[in-house]
């Protein structure tokens, strides 16, 4: 077979933004062995690597025609592309504000960099994995990357126990996820595409509910869903900042997205089910994560608390099921990338002056460095859903789509638990504000001026600061683009349009059933509607 | 049943109660030799169930690796450690042990019913096996080629962090102000103090 074919059979263009990853990684491995003067082009290396991803993933977009690749284990399909370029991107954001945290810390930045790329790599392949095989080794390259990155900052006990933990909650996870697809691979006969696993199996019965509990238990540790959340806290609490960053948002899309894929695709026969799962999951997770926010005193610890209730009105829009719930789901990844990240780069920001991050510590800011205060308000007040930041709209379109849907209640108390949000992200505003001079803590009052903007990797912190302020100031009001965009990428994705189409016949025929029909003759029809 | 079939039950039930046994010896006794020694016969033992299966393949893979290296590897570290600590016993840990029991008890009952209610979708082996190294290769090169090529950026990147938390830092203690830094290396935030009151 030649090599015209043999491209022909696996379509590898498809992979041509992983693929530039990979050769940066390689570059940057290369680079820091060469010399000193080249490893301080790393982060240059990996930024432009990344970047030039995303140029191709813009330009897959419009030009991509057959979005299958090697052999159907790879899909492209716009849904994978717009996860994959907010993972790229989440990444590219992350280096940013990560290089002074590393270099004030005495830390080397250049594994870093390799890791996190790697870490990116598993991201966006699990964003498009549409085989078993794939889904694992993806999940393990995203794993493995992340356990490493906790662990990053050695001589800290604080970050061993971070990355012991991660390891060891995430390796059982990773069993049990496996022994659920162990189980979807002896029910299907011994095949591990996702697609041709969904047209073998059984109609019901017992082995395919284990098989999705088992799946969903293993999906739920990556996106930190209650009661899959016990490792987030002190995870978030001992890792490097940044590696947080990268946690909460670049790993959660690519949960998400393997989410979706998985979920709609191998579990249609159970839909009602996973769906009562996920309902449950987003309950859980919105009350748990915004109560316990409250209680919290460490700045990073009550992100970590706070990325879990977001995890819920996620969670909520995937449980939805509408088309309306998936795109507002893209939607609001997209936004929570720019103002978490915004957040993080405050909160870094704040702790290379004063090397704390106790909420406290932060009272009466706003006298000392208002742009940081600006900042880091902006990024607050739109995580907790103010209008007009972009958080605002990102939240009203998923209620807005579970009022569609008829789920009152989920969107009654998410509604509630947003309003909980807002208190402790308020709390913060108002210490940062409020406070009189006589007030402050005294981090504040003896608020170093170095490192200054000019101080080495400050420049770097400084964009990623001003582009996520930037973006989350103006993408609620300008959110015409975005919205499009999350609509066409449900919209545009087979899968996941078929699916919400056979779900909607479902309960138009129900209903006219139901009209037509007493309705005790309705269970001896179901059957027939299902297939 | 003819006398392979009869060979075959009698190999699976013996491999078995070797898994079994070992791995039982591994989480039960209190010296960690005995129980590092017993997870290579746990290797062993399920390397011949992979035999059973017919992956001849996979089973020498599982006794070079996981017993050549991995076993040998956390035989080293033990040796090296040679740590004696005593543990202090956990609150209230009959209660946990005993709750832990139920909960995988009832786990195990619900995969044995589950295992044994389904009708399996199994061809029966009746086709000429072919060497599984082909077989295997022929996925490796075809419909696994992706995982497979991501699986060496796995192999690579966790051979970097295998490094990079092995390496020993040299921490220059004297910064060019002259300043002694002691939390090179570490997080910046400061540790809570309620934290390092309960540590110390």
């Amino acid at each position: 077979m030649d090599f015209a074919n043999l491209n022909v059979v696996l379509n590898a263009g498809v992979i041509l933004p992983e693929s530039i990853i990979v050769v940066s990684l390689l570059i940057a491995l290369v680079a820091d062995l060469v010399s000193v003067k080249t490893s301080k082009w790393l982060p240059a290396i990996a930024i432009s690597g990344l970047l030039g991803a995303v140029t191709v993933l813009i330009w897959q977009w419009t030009n991509l025609t057959e979005p299958l690749a090697f052999v159907e284990s790879f899909n492209g399909d716009k849904l994978s592309i717009i996860f994959r370029a907010t993972i790229a991107l989440s990444s590219v954001l992350t280096i940013l504000i990560s290089e002074r945290y590393f270099l004030q810390s005495g830390i080397a930045i250049s594994e870093y960099i390799t890791i996190l790329l790697s870490a990116t790599l598993g991201g966006m392949f699990l964003a498009g994995a549409d085989d078993l095989v794939m889904v694992f080794v993806a999940l393990e390259t995203l794993s493995i990357s992340s356990y490493l990155l906790s662990g990053y900052a050695k001589r800290d006990p604080r970050s061993n126990e971070a990355a012991l933990k991660y390891l060891l909650i995430g390796a059982s996870s990773s069993a049990v996820f496996l022994y659920g697809m162990s189980l979807l691979y002896g029910l299907s006969g011994g095949y591990t595409n996702l697609h041709a696993i969904a047209s073998r199996l059984p109609l019901g019965g017992l082995s395919l509910i284990v098989a999705m509990v088992f799946v969903i238990a293993g999906i739920s540790f990556k996106l930190s869903a209650v009661p899959f959340h016990q490792w987030t806290p002190d995870v978030y609490e001992g890792s490097p900042t940044p590696v947080v960053a990268f946690l909460s948002i670049g790993s959660k899309v690519a949960g998400f997205a393997l989410a979706i894929r998985f979920m709609v695709t191998v579990f249609p026969m159970v839909y009602e089910q996973w769906h009562y799962v996920f309902v449950v999951l987003a309950i859980f997770s919105m009350i748990l994560g915004n109560v316990v926010a409250i209680a919290q005193t460490s700045m990073k610890r009550m992100l970590a608390y706070s990325s879990i209730g977001q995890a819920g009105f996620v969670i909520l829009g995937m449980a939805i099921g509408t088309e309306a719930g998936y795109a507002s789901m893209v939607f609001y990844m997209l936004v929570y990338l720019f103002m978490n990240m915004g957040a993080f780069g405050c909160v870094i920001l704040f702790s290379l002056k004063t090397g704390t991050d106790q909420i406290s510590e932060y009272s009466g800011l706003y006298q000392k460095d208002p742009l940081l205060t600006l900042c880091l308000s902006v990024c607050l007040l739109s995580l907790g859903g103010i209008p007009p930041l972009a958080g605002f709209f990102g939240k009203i379109y998923i209620f807005w789509a579970g009022w569609q849907a008829q789920a009152y209640g989920l969107v009654i108390l998410a509604l509630a638990m947003s309003v909980v949000s807002i208190y402790y992200y308020i709390r913060v505003v108002k210490m940062m504000v409020v406070k009189e001079p006589q007030e402050m803590s005294d981090s504040v009052k003896n608020y170093p001026i170095n490192p200054t903007w000019t101080a080495d990797g400050m420049k770097p912190l400084q964009v990623a600061i001003v582009v996520t302020l930037v973006f989350t100031g103006v993408a609620g009001i300008a959110s015409n683009p975005i919205f499009t965009l999350a609509n066409q990428s449900v919209h545009d994705t087979p899968f996941l349009s078929a699916s919400i189409q056979n779900q909607a016949l479902k309960v138009e025929l129900l209903k006219q059933l139901a009209d037509q029909e007493p309705v005790s003759q309705l269970p001896a029809l179901e059957p027939t509607i299902q297939e | 049943m003819n006398l392979s079939e009869g060979v075959q039950v009698v190999s699976l039930v013996i491999l078995s109660a070797m898994v079994i046994a070992a791995a039982m010896g591994v989480v039960l006794l209190p010296n960690i030799v005995y129980a590092a020694f017993l997870l290579g016969g746990v290797f062993i033992s399920v390397a011949g169930l992979y035999l059973l299966l017919n992956a001849d393949f996979v089973a020498a893979a599982q006794v070079l690796i996981y017993v050549g290296a991995v076993n040998v590897l956390i035989l080293f570290a033990i040796m090296l450690v040679n740590k004696r600590q005593a543990y202090p016993e956990f609150k209230l840990s009959g209660l946990r042990n005993t709750i832990t029991a139920l909960v995988c008890i009832a786990l195990f009952c619900l995969l044995t019913i589950t295992l044994t209610s389904t009708n399996w979708a199994i061809q029966p082996a009746t086709f000429v096996l072919t060497s599984t190294l082909v077989t295997i290769a022929k996925h490796f090169f075809y419909d696994y080629l992706l995982p497979f090529e991501l699986a060496s950026v796995l192999l690579l990147v966790a051979l970097i962090g295998a490094i990079v938390l092995a390496r020993r830092e040299f921490i220059a203690d004297v910064q060019k102000d002259g300043a002694i830094v002691d939390e090179s290396l570490s997080l910046l935030e400061k540790p809570r103090e309620q934290l390092v009151g309960t540590k110390l």
